[in-house]
């Protein structure tokens, strides 16, 4: 085995400057730029449902689309956060107060819609599936070449991260979009893929960032 | 001056000289490394009993520290920054070690033939002779050949480890077996 000695002066020999990491709040405030910008030229080429004017208006629908944009951002923040070896894991649950906001007003939507047709509306909507996953894994990717450097130190739980940010941008995107308002509908189809997403991201995440880091 | 004000200078000293190895200054990089290692050793040794496994996780922790040194924000504390970077490669070794065990077969198991076939002190000369054989290797070619083949590390993550590319471990490996094939008199593999 070499000795721990040689190996640094072999280290101090090989050092050159190096530019320094922008912080985790510049990082995630770029990867969210680029996330809003490639889902609202989606929203613009798919167009506006026809009747978005009526539903942003109602309460419910606004606090469906502010609770999964917020649990995006707050994903995203996490994520370039816990990439850095000196922040502490608590970071990761950042986006759980959101996403439990956005999962109990789905619920509440559940409830209601219970109350007022005597059914939850259920049936199949595989193009929200492929919206999701579609933009959602590619933004992932992005995330993991952006957080590569923590393929050292907790690759996992930041590429789920990079996962949750990434769907959760792309549902808010595709509610403008897409003509569904059931809300057992929204969680079975938007939060399906969202889990989707962030377990893919979990898996392979890491193996992207290596590769990016190599 | 208490131990918390020793520490908090120690920390203070070791972010500037960090900064100074950000900026490529060789000399305070060396003097870091140098101090911290045996604070490394520390963090090492709370997790791990074997002494050979706590130097490769020590050494293991400054390739990463070199690796990710661009991640360290000096307005921080240095402190934090390195343990979890200690606690991680320990981690690692102790993932991997148990692997290893797992895969190992106590020699009892082996069938007597295979015991029989060299005896002891043959075999503890060739042991000895490759030990000195790869200890002259240059210590790229060493560093490789430790991480490529010993630790059985891909080669992504052998050189996110060493802070080498790909393509200088694929050469530096290659070298490193064929000098060691033609000092043992051993024919290269075919392709």
């Amino acid at each position: 085995m070499m000795r721990t000695d040689d190996l640094i002066r072999q280290l101090a020999a090989d050092v050159q400057p190096v530019r320094r990491l922008p912080t985790p709040w510049r990082l995630a405030a770029t990867w969210l730029l680029f996330a809003l910008l490639v889902i609202g030229a989606a929203v613009i080429v798919a167009g506006l449902r026809h009747d978005i004017a009526q539903r942003i208006m109602l309460p419910e629908e606004r606090v469906n689309l502010a609770t999964a944009l917020l649990t995006g951002i707050a994903a995203a923040i996490a994520a370039f956060q816990l990439a850095l070896p000196d922040r502490s894991a608590r970071w990761a649950l950042l986006p759980v107060p959101f996403a439990a906001a956005w999962l109990s007003g789905l619920g509440w939507g559940c409830m209601r819609d219970m109350a007022e047709d005597g059914s939850l509306g259920l049936g199949t909507s595989f193009g929200c599936l492929r919206f999701i996953v579609g933009f959602g894994v590619p933004l992932t990717v992005a995330m993991c070449w952006m957080t590569r450097h923590a393929s050292a130190i907790r690759p996992g739980p930041v590429a789920a991260l990079g996962g949750l940010a990434a769907a959760a941008v792309c549902s808010v995107g595709l509610s403008l979009i897409h003509h569904l308002d059931a809300a057992a509908m929204i969680l079975l189809w938007h939060g399906g893929s969202i889990v989707i997403v962030t377990l893919v991201a979990w898996a392979f995440g890491p193996r992207v960032m290596r590769v990016a880091a190599a | 001056m208490t131990a918390a004000d020793a520490a908090a200078e120690r920390d203070a000293r070791w972010a500037t000289l960090m900064a100074a190895a950000q900026a490529g200054d060789a000399r305070a990089y060396e003097t870091l490394l140098r101090e911290a290692t045996p604070r490394i050793r520390v963090l090492c040794r709370a997790r791990i009993r074997d002494a050979a496994e706590v130097e490769d996780a020590v050494q293991d922790t400054l390739l990463t520290l070199h690796r990710l040194r661009h991640t360290y924000d000096p307005s921080r504390p240095f402190g934090p920054w390195l343990a979890t970077i200690a606690a991680r490669r320990s981690v690692d070794r102790l993932r991997r070690r148990s692997r290893g065990a797992g895969r190992e077969s106590p020699l009892d198991d082996l069938p007597e033939s295979a015991a029989a076939t060299q005896p002891e002190a043959e075999q503890r000369l060739a042991a000895r002779d490759l030990r000195e054989a790869v200890a002259s290797l240059p210590e790229s070619q060493r560093t490789a050949l430790r991480l490529a083949k010993l630790e059985d590390l891909s080669l992504a993550e052998a050189s996110a480890r060493s802070g080498l590319s790909v393509g200088a471990l694929k050469v530096a490996t290659h070298r490193a077996l064929h000098s060691l094939r033609r000092r043992f008199g051993v024919p290269e593999e075919k392709k």
